[in-house]
Protein backbone atom coordinates (compact mmCIF):
# COMPACT_ATOMS: atom_id res chain seq x y z
CA UNK A 1 0.00 0.00 0.00
CA UNK A 2 0.98 3.61 -0.92
CA UNK A 3 1.68 6.05 1.83
CA UNK A 4 1.92 9.74 1.53
CA UNK A 5 4.68 11.84 3.14
CA UNK A 6 1.82 13.78 5.38
CA UNK A 7 -2.02 13.47 4.78
CA UNK A 8 -3.66 16.68 3.74
CA UNK A 9 -6.70 18.29 4.52
CA UNK A 10 -6.32 20.85 1.51
CA UNK A 11 -6.30 18.81 -1.76
CA UNK A 12 -8.32 21.21 -4.19
CA UNK A 13 -10.44 20.26 -7.05
CA UNK A 14 -9.16 18.82 -10.04
CA UNK A 15 -10.67 21.25 -12.63
CA UNK A 16 -8.39 22.83 -15.52
CA UNK A 17 -8.03 25.77 -13.70
CA UNK A 18 -6.41 24.15 -11.14
CA UNK A 19 -3.78 22.34 -12.96
CA UNK A 20 -0.61 24.14 -13.18
CA UNK A 21 2.55 23.85 -14.67
CA UNK A 22 5.24 23.89 -11.98
CA UNK A 23 2.98 22.51 -9.41
CA UNK A 24 4.55 19.20 -7.52
CA UNK A 25 3.26 16.45 -6.37
CA UNK A 26 4.22 13.64 -4.75
CA UNK A 27 5.97 12.17 -3.09
CA UNK A 28 4.92 8.71 -2.31
CA UNK A 29 6.47 5.67 -1.00
CA UNK A 30 5.73 2.13 -1.13
CA UNK A 31 7.37 -1.20 -0.95
CA UNK A 32 7.29 -2.92 -4.46
CA UNK A 33 5.26 -6.54 -3.48
CA UNK A 34 6.01 -9.53 -5.22
CA UNK A 35 2.05 -10.51 -5.26
CA UNK A 36 1.66 -7.53 -7.35
CA UNK A 37 4.32 -8.64 -9.73
CA UNK A 38 2.82 -11.84 -9.99
CA UNK A 39 -1.19 -10.66 -10.39
CA UNK A 40 0.07 -8.29 -13.04
CA UNK A 41 1.88 -10.88 -14.51
CA UNK A 42 -1.03 -13.02 -14.37
CA UNK A 43 -3.42 -10.32 -15.99
CA UNK A 44 -0.63 -10.26 -18.57
CA UNK A 45 -0.83 -13.92 -18.96
CA UNK A 46 2.61 -13.86 -19.27
CA UNK A 47 5.08 -16.45 -17.82
CA UNK A 48 8.12 -14.25 -18.01
CA UNK A 49 10.65 -15.69 -15.46
CA UNK A 50 11.46 -12.49 -14.60
CA UNK A 51 8.34 -11.91 -12.77
CA UNK A 52 8.92 -15.35 -11.16
CA UNK A 53 12.32 -17.42 -8.18
CA UNK A 54 13.50 -15.41 -5.47
CA UNK A 55 13.98 -11.56 -6.55
CA UNK A 56 11.09 -11.47 -9.37
CA UNK A 57 11.36 -7.85 -11.16
CA UNK A 58 8.72 -5.62 -11.63
CA UNK A 59 7.21 -5.25 -15.45
CA UNK A 60 7.87 -2.50 -16.91
CA UNK A 61 4.65 -0.98 -16.37
CA UNK A 62 3.45 -1.96 -13.33
CA UNK A 63 4.06 1.09 -11.58
CA UNK A 64 3.06 3.35 -14.48
CA UNK A 65 -0.27 4.33 -12.67
CA UNK A 66 1.52 5.99 -9.55
CA UNK A 67 0.50 9.43 -11.72
CA UNK A 68 -2.94 8.74 -10.16
CA UNK A 69 -1.48 8.33 -6.62
CA UNK A 70 0.17 11.56 -6.91
CA UNK A 71 -3.01 13.09 -8.44
CA UNK A 72 -5.26 11.87 -5.83
CA UNK A 73 -2.78 13.40 -3.30
CA UNK A 74 -3.31 16.97 -4.47
CA UNK A 75 -6.72 16.52 -6.11
CA UNK A 76 -10.23 15.59 -4.86
CA UNK A 77 -13.46 15.19 -6.82
CA UNK A 78 -13.42 15.64 -10.87
CA UNK A 79 -13.90 12.27 -13.11
CA UNK A 80 -10.56 11.81 -13.98
CA UNK A 81 -9.19 11.43 -17.61
CA UNK A 82 -8.51 10.23 -20.73
CA UNK A 83 -4.71 8.81 -21.13
CA UNK A 84 -3.10 10.04 -24.93
CA UNK A 85 0.74 9.90 -24.60
CA UNK A 86 3.06 8.04 -22.54
CA UNK A 87 6.37 8.55 -22.69
CA UNK A 88 9.12 6.12 -20.02
CA UNK A 89 13.04 5.63 -19.40
CA UNK A 90 14.03 2.66 -17.91
CA UNK A 91 17.05 2.79 -15.77
CA UNK A 92 16.76 0.24 -13.67
CA UNK A 93 14.24 -2.92 -12.62
CA UNK A 94 12.10 -2.19 -9.62
CA UNK A 95 12.46 -5.20 -7.32
CA UNK A 96 10.28 -7.14 -5.13
CA UNK A 97 10.74 -5.68 -1.72
CA UNK A 98 12.60 -2.42 -2.53
CA UNK A 99 11.33 0.36 -1.38
CA UNK A 100 10.74 2.84 -3.75
CA UNK A 101 9.73 7.22 -3.85
CA UNK A 102 7.88 8.82 -6.49
CA UNK A 103 7.62 12.58 -6.95
CA UNK A 104 5.93 14.05 -10.02
CA UNK A 105 5.36 17.52 -11.57
CA UNK A 106 2.63 19.02 -14.03
CA UNK A 107 4.67 20.17 -16.89
CA UNK A 108 2.44 21.05 -19.14
CA UNK A 109 -1.35 22.67 -19.14
CA UNK A 110 -3.33 23.84 -22.19
CA UNK A 111 -6.15 23.80 -24.10
CA UNK A 112 -5.88 22.60 -27.75
CA UNK A 113 -8.74 21.67 -30.30
CA UNK A 114 -11.23 22.30 -27.02
CA UNK A 115 -9.98 19.92 -25.07
CA UNK A 116 -7.57 20.11 -21.96
CA UNK A 117 -4.09 18.35 -21.82
CA UNK A 118 -2.28 18.21 -19.28
CA UNK A 119 1.03 16.79 -18.85
CA UNK A 120 2.54 14.81 -15.34
CA UNK A 121 6.03 13.65 -15.52
CA UNK A 122 7.00 11.63 -12.29
CA UNK A 123 10.02 9.54 -11.63
CA UNK A 124 10.40 6.62 -9.44
CA UNK A 125 13.45 5.99 -7.31
CA UNK A 126 15.16 3.83 -4.71
CA UNK A 127 14.10 5.36 -1.23
CA UNK A 128 17.15 4.63 0.84
CA UNK A 129 19.95 5.75 -1.71
CA UNK A 130 17.74 7.55 -4.35
CA UNK A 131 18.81 5.68 -7.73
CA UNK A 132 16.64 6.55 -10.40
CA UNK A 133 15.02 3.81 -11.51
CA UNK A 134 12.36 4.93 -13.89
CA UNK A 135 11.45 8.06 -15.28
CA UNK A 136 8.03 8.34 -16.87
CA UNK A 137 5.36 11.51 -18.43
CA UNK A 138 1.34 10.48 -19.09
CA UNK A 139 -0.63 13.54 -21.09
CA UNK A 140 -4.28 13.15 -20.57
CA UNK A 141 -7.03 14.77 -21.75
CA UNK A 142 -9.19 15.98 -18.91
CA UNK A 143 -13.10 15.63 -18.09
CA UNK A 144 -14.75 17.64 -16.99
CA UNK A 145 -17.34 17.94 -13.83
CA UNK A 146 -20.05 16.40 -16.24
CA UNK A 147 -17.49 13.96 -17.58
CA UNK A 148 -17.14 15.13 -20.58
CA UNK A 149 -13.49 15.80 -22.91
CA UNK A 150 -13.33 19.27 -21.04
CA UNK B 1 11.55 -16.28 -29.89
CA UNK B 2 15.03 -14.36 -27.79
CA UNK B 3 17.91 -12.75 -29.19
CA UNK B 4 18.93 -9.45 -31.30
CA UNK B 5 16.57 -9.06 -34.14
CA UNK B 6 18.33 -7.12 -37.49
CA UNK B 7 17.26 -3.74 -38.91
CA UNK B 8 14.54 -4.41 -40.44
CA UNK B 9 13.30 -7.35 -38.70
CA UNK B 10 9.49 -7.52 -37.51
CA UNK B 11 8.75 -9.60 -34.22
CA UNK B 12 5.08 -9.88 -32.61
CA UNK B 13 3.19 -11.55 -29.63
CA UNK B 14 0.13 -13.69 -29.53
CA UNK B 15 -3.32 -12.01 -29.85
CA UNK B 16 -4.69 -10.90 -26.51
CA UNK B 17 -8.16 -11.31 -25.72
CA UNK B 18 -9.11 -7.92 -23.78
CA UNK B 19 -12.35 -9.04 -22.29
CA UNK B 20 -13.86 -8.19 -18.58
CA UNK B 21 -11.97 -10.93 -17.04
CA UNK B 22 -8.80 -9.40 -18.26
CA UNK B 23 -9.91 -6.35 -17.08
CA UNK B 24 -10.72 -7.60 -13.88
CA UNK B 25 -7.03 -9.40 -13.41
CA UNK B 26 -5.29 -6.06 -14.49
CA UNK B 27 -7.51 -4.02 -12.12
CA UNK B 28 -6.13 -6.57 -9.35
CA UNK B 29 -2.16 -6.80 -10.78
CA UNK B 30 -1.92 -2.87 -10.44
CA UNK B 31 -4.03 -2.62 -6.31
CA UNK B 32 -4.01 0.97 -6.13
CA UNK B 33 -5.38 3.56 -6.81
CA UNK B 34 -9.10 2.78 -4.91
CA UNK B 35 -10.30 5.54 -7.55
CA UNK B 36 -10.09 2.13 -10.10
CA UNK B 37 -13.08 0.68 -8.46
CA UNK B 38 -15.54 3.84 -8.71
CA UNK B 39 -18.24 4.04 -11.55
CA UNK B 40 -15.42 5.13 -14.66
CA UNK B 41 -14.73 5.21 -18.25
CA UNK B 42 -13.48 1.77 -17.19
CA UNK B 43 -16.31 0.37 -15.82
CA UNK B 44 -19.93 2.08 -16.48
CA UNK B 45 -21.31 2.57 -19.42
CA UNK B 46 -22.91 5.58 -18.80
CA UNK B 47 -19.54 7.25 -17.86
CA UNK B 48 -17.85 5.93 -21.20
CA UNK B 49 -21.08 7.66 -22.91
CA UNK B 50 -20.51 11.25 -21.52
CA UNK B 51 -16.88 11.04 -22.40
CA UNK B 52 -17.61 10.18 -25.49
CA UNK B 53 -17.26 6.31 -25.83
CA UNK B 54 -20.18 4.22 -27.59
CA UNK B 55 -19.10 1.17 -24.48
CA UNK B 56 -16.61 0.94 -21.33
CA UNK B 57 -13.37 1.08 -22.71
CA UNK B 58 -10.45 -0.85 -21.50
CA UNK B 59 -7.50 1.09 -19.06
CA UNK B 60 -4.97 2.89 -22.02
CA UNK B 61 -2.42 1.40 -19.27
CA UNK B 62 -3.36 -2.31 -19.63
CA UNK B 63 -2.99 -1.72 -23.15
CA UNK B 64 0.70 -0.55 -23.07
CA UNK B 65 1.37 -3.37 -20.24
CA UNK B 66 0.22 -5.55 -23.17
CA UNK B 67 2.77 -3.81 -25.85
CA UNK B 68 5.85 -3.40 -23.55
CA UNK B 69 5.11 -7.60 -22.65
CA UNK B 70 6.44 -8.18 -25.96
CA UNK B 71 9.27 -5.73 -25.85
CA UNK B 72 10.54 -7.59 -22.74
CA UNK B 73 9.61 -11.20 -23.94
CA UNK B 74 11.97 -10.53 -26.82
CA UNK B 75 14.84 -8.59 -24.96
CA UNK B 76 14.98 -9.72 -21.31
CA UNK B 77 16.23 -7.42 -18.72
CA UNK B 78 18.12 -5.29 -20.90
CA UNK B 79 15.17 -3.10 -21.45
CA UNK B 80 14.95 -2.68 -17.76
CA UNK B 81 18.28 -1.45 -17.90
CA UNK B 82 18.82 1.91 -20.59
CA UNK B 83 15.25 1.49 -22.32
CA UNK B 84 12.33 3.35 -23.05
CA UNK B 85 9.20 3.87 -25.18
CA UNK B 86 6.66 6.89 -26.12
CA UNK B 87 3.60 5.60 -27.42
CA UNK B 88 0.11 7.22 -28.07
CA UNK B 89 -2.73 5.61 -27.44
CA UNK B 90 -5.04 6.40 -30.53
CA UNK B 91 -8.00 4.62 -30.49
CA UNK B 92 -10.05 3.46 -27.27
CA UNK B 93 -10.03 -0.65 -26.71
CA UNK B 94 -13.42 -1.77 -25.86
CA UNK B 95 -13.93 -4.70 -23.69
CA UNK B 96 -14.03 -8.12 -26.08
CA UNK B 97 -11.48 -6.78 -28.25
CA UNK B 98 -8.22 -8.92 -29.34
CA UNK B 99 -4.83 -6.82 -29.51
CA UNK B 100 -2.16 -7.58 -30.79
CA UNK B 101 1.34 -5.58 -30.64
CA UNK B 102 4.01 -5.41 -33.09
CA UNK B 103 7.47 -4.28 -33.12
CA UNK B 104 9.65 -3.41 -36.35
CA UNK B 105 13.57 -2.41 -35.71
CA UNK B 106 13.97 0.50 -37.63
CA UNK B 107 17.85 1.12 -37.18
CA UNK B 108 20.55 0.51 -35.02
CA UNK B 109 22.31 3.89 -33.33
CA UNK B 110 24.26 4.51 -30.79
CA UNK B 111 24.33 1.29 -29.38
CA UNK B 112 20.56 1.27 -29.08
CA UNK B 113 18.04 -0.68 -31.20
CA UNK B 114 15.01 1.79 -32.07
CA UNK B 115 11.76 0.10 -33.08
CA UNK B 116 8.79 1.49 -34.40
CA UNK B 117 5.98 -0.08 -32.04
CA UNK B 118 2.10 -0.64 -32.56
CA UNK B 119 -1.03 -2.31 -31.67
CA UNK B 120 -3.53 -3.61 -33.62
CA UNK B 121 -7.23 -4.56 -32.75
CA UNK B 122 -9.15 -7.12 -34.41
CA UNK B 123 -10.13 -5.37 -37.34
CA UNK B 124 -6.59 -4.44 -38.08
CA UNK B 125 -6.97 -1.07 -36.96
CA UNK B 126 -4.40 0.63 -34.66
CA UNK B 127 -4.66 1.36 -31.32
CA UNK B 128 -1.64 2.22 -30.22
CA UNK B 129 1.39 3.60 -32.06
CA UNK B 130 4.72 4.62 -30.67
CA UNK B 131 8.66 4.08 -30.21
CA UNK B 132 10.83 1.85 -28.40
CA UNK B 133 14.66 1.42 -27.85
CA UNK B 134 16.54 -0.98 -25.95
CA UNK B 135 20.52 -1.12 -25.56
CA UNK B 136 21.51 -3.32 -28.55
CA UNK B 137 24.14 -5.44 -26.28
CA UNK B 138 23.69 -6.92 -22.50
Amino acid sequence: MASRQGETNQRIEMRAENLRVGMRLGPIFYIVEPEQISAFASALRTSNGLYRGKSPIAPPTMRLLDYALLVAEHFKGGKGGVHAKHRCELHEPMRAGQAVRVDGVITAAERRRGKFYFTIEYETRDATDERLLVRQAITAVLLDPQGRMA
Amino acid sequence: MTGTPAVGESFSAEPYLLDEEAAQAYEFGIREPARRRRRNIHSDREAAAKAGFRAPIAAGEHTIAVAMQLIVDRFGERFFRGGCFDVSLIKPVFFGDTITPHARVVAERDGNLEMELWVENQDGARVLSGTARVPARQ
